[in-house]
């Protein structure tokens, strides 16, 4: 029960864009189209899975025991950086349609905070191993609903008539802080 | 030189020169960080136990931690537990201090929270929360007053709720039984002597 | 790029080139502590003493690196002077610390400090890159103060601690949430847009 506590928390509650601030550079720079952002959250949450994974094991196999917890930021984001480029290879090796697809976001996810996020956070709530995987699935779904909703309000705001001043990122935060809003609305929701 | 041996040579240089600066930045913090982690925690359990002079701590699990508090002269003074609620938002961090027998409350103090300000917030005010944790019977389950009343109208096993702030209110209420249940058990298990020292 | 006299590189940080309003960079971190003056300070000075040390230092190794390395090199001095920052803090200054949380190891993704180094430190001059990282800084704290100021004084109506409004002020919470921060975020960068097109107009 515990777990599913995380998983639904991570998507509604703390939802990495809208409660944590994290992954906004590409939460605003991709959730133009509805499908490439939907590539994104898929590239993301799986990302983060596998950071989950990995940020776990060298924390607590290889930091904690060794007292170098000092070293966690320089050795997760190292983490983070090699595991994109593994990624970003073994899709462009084995699926080039799917490469083509979504290989492009890859290399912007090092720099989304919501995968250092995804790994500082986890470490500081001291979850054990399967709370971190459920956490990080969670967070990569979250995100994924966040810019998908985005991305589609977006869709329809090209259409509208919205003043010059506001176009383009005054426009996006306002929907953002909007969407944010309604989220609010699922606090509490789990005692 | 070979383009992959200047590579090599680079990060290397680059990993250790990182990794030896970093080594000494934290030999020179450690001890600062841990001392401001321990104040927090000492000042905490002084509050909730008051006259205490001396602290230790005597059980531990994972949002769950046991003190005791001592006067100068050794005597055991009460206890303090140092957990966690579930709140509105997120984790509600808190320590209440108990007498030595685990019959009353001495008072209750909240270290961190993140609940919604100005509503479930409130539960960190002296005023509008923590002065209705002072001196109660914990015998029984405590519980909740809702609307609030004067201070002298409540029960000893009465605290109030904080208008606007139910939930938050009752997070603590159910975090604070539970951890009186949870002492209790560990005092008849003899983890915990309650004429002083260490049990099991 | 080229043709830029020292000043300038100085003041494109400011406002042409502010980090914030026009490059549309770290804003993870501006958002997430902007609910108080006293947290803004705090974190554009963490920033910027990142920003200074690596861009530094990666202008000062910019031709011993290997092409292929420079981002990894560049990730580790970011992440290291970050980690510097983020013991510093918790150590002489625990309740900023902790206001700030993980918002200051995040500081290692913050677009701003991996972006200048790879778009001007590596290719420009030691002294260059100091004024660049300054400037960049200094716009950096310049939005950081604006928008933590506007939600600081309508969420709680205080500045620093201090009551600036009356108690007739009903403080909007809202603005401490983070719909408050994406609204004013969002509001503040379509003035800096409109002032911008303004200017232009006249000229």
């Amino acid at each position: 029960m515990e777990l599913f506590v995380i998983f639904a928390s991570s998507i509604l509650i703390n939802n990495f864009v809208l409660y944590y601030f994290l992954g906004i550079c590409p939460f605003l720079g991709v959730s133009k189209k509805i499908d490439a952002a939907f590539s994104m959250g898929v590239a993301v949450t799986f990302v983060m899975a596998l950071t989950a994974v990995v940020s776990w094991a060298i924390n607590h196999w290889i930091l904690i025991p060794y007292k170098l917890e000092y070293l966690q930021i320089v050795a997760f984001i190292l983490v983070i950086a090699s595991l994109v480029q593994l990624v970003e290879m073994f899709i462009r090796k084995t699926s080039p349609p799917l490469y083509q697809a979504m290989g492009i976001y890859l290399p912007l996810i090092t720099v989304n905070c919501c995968i250092m996020g995804l790994a500082l956070l986890a470490s500081l709530k001291e979850y054990n191993f399967p709370e971190t995987v459920v956490f990080g699935v969670g967070a990569g779904i979250g995100f994924t609903i966040a810019i998908v909703l985005m991305a589609a309000i977006r869709e329809e705001l090209e259409m509208a008539d919205v003043p010059e001043t506001l176009k383009g990122a005054g426009i996006a935060l306002i929907v953002t802080g909007i969407i944010a809003l309604a989220f609010l609305g699922f606090s509490g929701m789990i005692k | 030189m070979s383009l992959s041996r200047r590579m090599v040579i680079v990060l290397t240089s680059i990993g250790i020169i990182s990794g030896a600066l970093l080594m000494a930045v934290n030999l020179l913090t450690k001890d600062r960080i841990a001392y401001n982690k321990q104040k927090e925690i000492e000042g905490a359990i002084i509050r909730v136990i008051p006259g205490t002079r001396a602290s230790q701590k005597i059980y531990e699990e994972k949002d769950f931690t046991v003190y005791q508090g001592e006067d100068d002269q050794g005597n055991l003074l009460g206890f303090a537990i140092n957990t966690a609620a579930a709140g509105f938002q997120d984790k509600i961090l808190y320590i209440f201090g108990l007498n030595t027998q685990l019959t009353r409350i001495n008072s209750l103090y909240v270290l961190g929270q993140k609940e919604t300000p100005g509503l479930g917030a409130k539960i960190s005010d002296q005023r509008a929360f923590l002065q209705f944790w002072e001196s109660k019977d914990c015998d029984q389950p405590l519980s909740l007053r809702k609307p609030a009343v004067e201070k002298e109208q409540l029960a000893s096993s009465e605290v109030n709720t904080v208008t606007g702030a139910t939930v938050s209110s009752r997070a603590v209420l159910t975090s604070v039984n539970l951890a009186l249940e949870k002492i209790k058990k560990l005092k008849e298990e003899g983890k915990i002597n309650i004429e002083g020292g260490h049990g099991g | 790029m080229a043709g830029r006299n020292l000043w300038q590189e100085f003041t494109k940080g400011l406002w042409l080139d502010n980090p914030v309003s026009r490059q549309l960079l770290g804003m993870c971190s501006t958002l997430a502590i902007s609910n108080a003056v006293i947290n803004g300070i705090a974190m554009g000075l963490a920033v910027s003493f990142v920003l200074i040390c690596s861009s530094l230092l990666v202008s000062l190794v910019r031709r011993i690196v290997p092409n292929q390395v420079r981002i990894a090199s560049y990730i580790v001095i970011v992440a290291s002077f970050v980690t510097i920052a983020d013991r510093f803090l918790a150590a002489f200054f625990p309740p900023i610390s902790k206001a700030l949380g993980p918002y200051v190891p995040l500081i290692v993704v913050n677009c701003i400090i991996l972006g200048r180094a790879e778009a001007f430190a590596s290719k420009n001059s030691v002294g260059r890159a100091l004024i660049d990282a300054v400037g960049m800084s200094a716009g950096y704290i310049i939005a950081l103060l604006i928008l933590s100021s506007v939600r600081e004084i309508l969420g709680s109506g205080t500045i620093l601690g201090y009551r600036v409004l009356g108690t007739w002020f009903e403080p909007w919470i809202i603005m401490i949430l983070p719909p408050g921060a994406f609204i004013t975020l969002g509001i503040l960068i379509a003035l800096a847009f409109q002032i911008e097109r303004k200017v232009k107009q006249r000229r």
